[in-house]
């Protein structure tokens, strides 16, 4: 064999890429990015779409591990984005721990909950578990808006603004938009790891026939809730970083069914559900969107971008469901004289 | 003595709101077995039509009701043919597309109305009825005797009338009503037509009892879904007995537990539901599976 | 000493209707044992029993020793039970390969490995050359040579097939018998339900003939399909 084809024997045997592969994709994907943004460094306006742009990727690349691989839709993903942001708030405000370390009990105890709340109604199928989750929100709103000490009740909770690394407060909006590119990284090398590994086969064999996938050995409801572990633990993180982000939240901000649940799912049916790149083209091309549009029609038109965006998540569904990523693929394998 | 009589009272009149508002709901998801997550915003456009009719025609929202359940029916009509007859078998774009039809609904009336509430008056508005020591509201009390009417009229309609066994037919096994000669998408446009139209209706007469908001939809989705879930999938009679558990259950906590958790209250017991029975309260058992699984 | 498989009078009953009643035989290592009976007869809910997806009213399933009649179908899978469904189940949004991987990564831990089984497998059944296509793809012969491939990637010690011929054409038939012929010949165990008596017969190994959810009869499929009674469930009797 040439070098080039052990090479490519080792990343990609039998023509099935390997997380060896698609690690150095990553690392560049992102490395664009860092460009992006450090060609936009003197423009806080820019940073500030950007930030929220990779954000929302990141949020949305974790919803993908059991939305989009593992086929279970989730509609209850602001739990563990408010579960995230609550602890780092408390153990910050309260305890005066570093948010940085905070992050990883935020992580632990997004899992934790997620297990705590799937495992009962993991075996609902289809609809069904979408309506428990979405179920689960709203209780958790209610309890969160009831139990004020933690949560600040309907006042919200606030982070004063003190500058400081330590911190994770930043006077400038550069410092914001690489926090959230860093998100962003760990989300997007998270996911890969997990695609490209027999983690990631059996979550796709879940969702395409959980029958034949328990004849093939596979512990469904265990896979399930290692992935919904997983998936809650980013999302808190998220969660964590945007309450540092804007600094005051309450309750139906964190908790929002439309704002924060439902688009993580949007984002990612838009950019390619099931894909590894998709959410983040999703989240690109919607909140970019979205932005435009509220500058354009918010004014005039209340509501337009939602509008705009309902249309899209409608069209999307009906022409476009492989999502942007799968039209880009479709596209270059036409062009490659590769049957699609 | 008096006061649990009035919170049951309370209790039973909110069960008619919600069963009225979720036999349509029942109807569409016992049926074509989708989500119709713009179900609430069906709904809300029943009472907005009720509030045009009256700017425009001077109209009382019962009288409305001529023309708003027609104009609802076409409108379900035409969503199930153009959004999700393509959809067909797959929930998870049909989820999406719903939930984009909801944002579409709920944003087009925000523009059109610039977010201003509105509220519609009827002749009934400020009548009560006293029975015993305890008043009821008129507007509730026909939100209550219509909810009945519907769920009664319905039921006899799918036992008795050829259509209606065509639909139920096509409930409970697809492929073979098929091979009987029914034409299932006719089954399913008009079912869904019927659905949107039902929740038209429910919009209308209740359009006295709120402030209207174009939010005011997702209000109802979630205890509709609530009670369609309780009471059993494509049961009339499951859906009817199940609004009344969600508003009895809703005025208990309240009053017992606390008001600011009563919407905790009802959706933790709707999970416990949804986990032990799935099918319902008066589903067969296995419900919920049908049209989940492949038929074939 | 008990048998490989061993099924120690097992029924099943669903409210008033017993639908396995008191079934009762063992399948040693490296057989190929042939499940038949008319419609009704209960072949399918033994089958469910032994693959999992239900449990016993009644009696026990024993694999190797071990009591399995409880155990989920994953558990079974886990323990070396492959079977195949009769509605196939492929996994139609990945390749043929993949397909195969999701049952290697039983013993395999690393793509690579999985991969190379999973090509090892689809070999076996004479799928190599399809091996990049989408199993959505393939015609309804292929996807049942997938499932057997899937099943043969978990490097199973018993094979269930559940029909495995239905639907199939003639040439699509012989592939299959021809398949499982070779595998038992290397030792692999089979547990077939068939419908095809002219499969059966080909097989023309031990027949085990259910009636009414009951063991009607039970031979070298010679004797079985000449045996009168067992024509008898199947037909019915002649009147004269």
């Amino acid at each position: 064999m040439s070098k080039a084809d052990r090479l490519r024997a080792w990343a990609k045997p039998r023509g099935v890429p390997t997380f060896a592969f698609e690690l150095p994709i990553n690392l560049a994907v992102l490395a664009t990015l860092a460009a992006l943004v450090w060609a936009f460094r003197a423009d806080g306006f820019s940073l500030n779409i950007l930030a929220g742009a990779f954000l929302f990727a990141g949020l949305a690349t974790s919803w993908n591990i059991v939305g989009g691989f593992c086929g279970q839709f989730s509609l209850g993903h602001s739990v563990f984005f408010a579960t995230g942001a609550y602890t780092t708030a408390n153990l910050y405000l309260k305890f005066h721990v570093s948010p940085w370390l905070a992050l990883v009990p935020s992580a632990f105890l997004s899992a934790g909950i997620a297990v705590a709340v799937s495992w009962p109604v993991f075996r609902l199928r289809g609809p069904f578990f979408a309506f428990a989750t979405m179920a689960f929100t709203e209780v958790l709103l209610s309890l969160a808006m009831y139990f004020d000490s933690v949560t600040g009740g309907s006042r919200g909770v606030s982070v004063p603004f003190r500058a400081g690394f330590a911190n994770m407060i930043f006077r400038d909006r550069l410092s914001y938009a690489v926090l959230m590119l860093g998100f962003l990284a760990v989300s997007l090398i998270v996911l890969s790891a997990i695609a490209r590994s027999r983690l990631g086969y059996r979550l796709q064999a879940i969702r395409d026939n959980e029958d034949a996938a328990r004849a093939a050995g596979i512990d469904v409801l265990r896979e399930k809730l290692v992935a919904m572990a997983l998936s809650a633990a980013l999302t808190g993180i998220g969660g964590a970083l945007f309450l540092m982000y804007v600094r005051v939240a309450d309750p139906p901000t964190l908790f929002s069914l439309f704002d924060v649940g439902v688009k993580m799912a949007l984002i990612t049916l838009i950019g390619g559900i099931g894909t590894i790149y998709g959410p983040l083209l999703g989240a690109l091309f919607v909140v970019v969107l979205e932005n435009f549009l509220r500058a354009e029609l918010g004014g005039s038109i209340p509501g337009g971008n939602l509008i705009v965006l309902g249309f899209i998540l409608i069209g999307t569904a009906l022409f476009l469901r492989r999502g942007i990523y799968g039209a880009l693929t479709g596209l270059v394998a036409r062009f490659a004289g590769k049957p699609t | 003595m008096s006061e649990i009589l009035n919170i049951i009272a309370v209790g039973l009149l909110l069960g008619g709101v919600y069963s009225l508002v979720s036999v349509g709901l029942n109807l569409i998801f016992g049926v074509i077995r989708i989500v119709n997550f713009a179900q609430g915003e069906f709904v809300m456009l029943g009472m907005y039509g009720a509030f045009a009719a009256q700017v425009a025609l001077h109209m009382d929202p019962y009288v409305a009701v001529v023309l708003v359940t027609p104009a609802l029916f076409l409108l379900g009509a035409v969503v199930y043919a153009v959004i999700l007859r393509p959809l067909g078998g797959e929930p998870m774009m049909q989820i999406f597309a719903t939930f984009g039809l909801l944002m579409v609904l709920q944003n087009v009336i925000l523009a059109v109305s610039g977010g201003a509430a509105y509220s519609v008056d009827s002749v009934l508005s400020s009548r009560s009825v006293s029975i015993g020591p305890l008043q009821f509201g008129l507007v509730r009390v026909v939100a209550l005797t219509a909810s009945s009417v519907v769920a009664a009229g319905l039921g006899l309609y799918l036992k008795l009338s050829l259509q209606g066994k065509a639909i139920r037919a096509v409930a409970q096994d697809r492929k073979a009503a098929q091979l009987m000669g029914i034409d299932v998408e006719r089954v399913y446009t008009i079912t869904f037509g019927v659905g949107a139209a039902l929740a038209g209706l429910a919009g209308c007469l209740l359009s006295p009892l709120y402030t209207m908001s174009p939010q005011i939809g997702t209000n109802f989705i979630l205890p509709a879904f609530a009670v369609v879930v309780l009471g059993g999938l494509g049961s009339v009679l499951g859906a009817y007995v199940g609004g009344f558990i969600v508003g009895l259950t809703e005025a208990l906590a309240g009053y017992y537990i606390d008001p600011s958790l009563k919407d905790a209250v009802l959706f933790l017991m709707f999970i416990i539901v949804l986990i032990v029975r799935p099918s319902g309260l008066f589903g067969h058992a296995g419900a919920e599976e049908v049209g989940l699984r492949e038929q074939s | 000493m008990s048998a490989f498989l061993q099924i120690d009078g097992v029924s099943k009953q669903f409210g008033g209707l017993r639908a396995v009643d008191q079934v009762a035989f063992s399948v040693e290592a490296g057989e190929l044992v042939c499940l038949i009976g008319a419609n009704g007869a209960g072949k399918t809910t033994l089958f469910n029993l032994l693959t999992g997806q239900l449990a016993p009213s009644a009696g026990r399933i024993l694999f190797e020793g071990r009591d399995v009649s409880r155990h989920a179908p994953d558990r079974r899978a886990r323990l070396g039970f492959g079977r195949t469904f009769q509605i196939s189940q492929t996994l139609t949004s990945m390749s043929v390969l993949e397909n195969g991987m999701v049952g290697a990564f039983l013993h395999h831990r690393s793509i690579k490995a999985a991969a190379d089984a999973a090509a090892l497998a689809l070999e076996l059944v004479g799928l190599g050359p399809r091996a990049s296509d989408r199993a959505g793809a393939l015609t309804l012969g292929e996807r049942r040579r997938l499932e057997v491939a899937r099943a043969l990637a978990m490097e199973p010690r018993i094979v269930l097939l559940d029909e495995v011929m239905a639907g199939l054409n003639q040439t699509e038939v012989t592939e299959i018998v021809d398949l499982v012929r070779r595998l038992n010949g290397q030792g692999l165990t089979f547990l077939v339900i068939e419908h095809n008596l002219k499969v059966v017969r080909a097989f023309s190994r031990r027949v085990i003939v259910l009636n009414r959810g009951a063991l009607l009869a039970e031979g070298r499929a010679e004797e079985v399909l000449n045996d009168p009674a067992v024509i008898e469930s199947y037909i019915g009797r002649r009147r004269s």
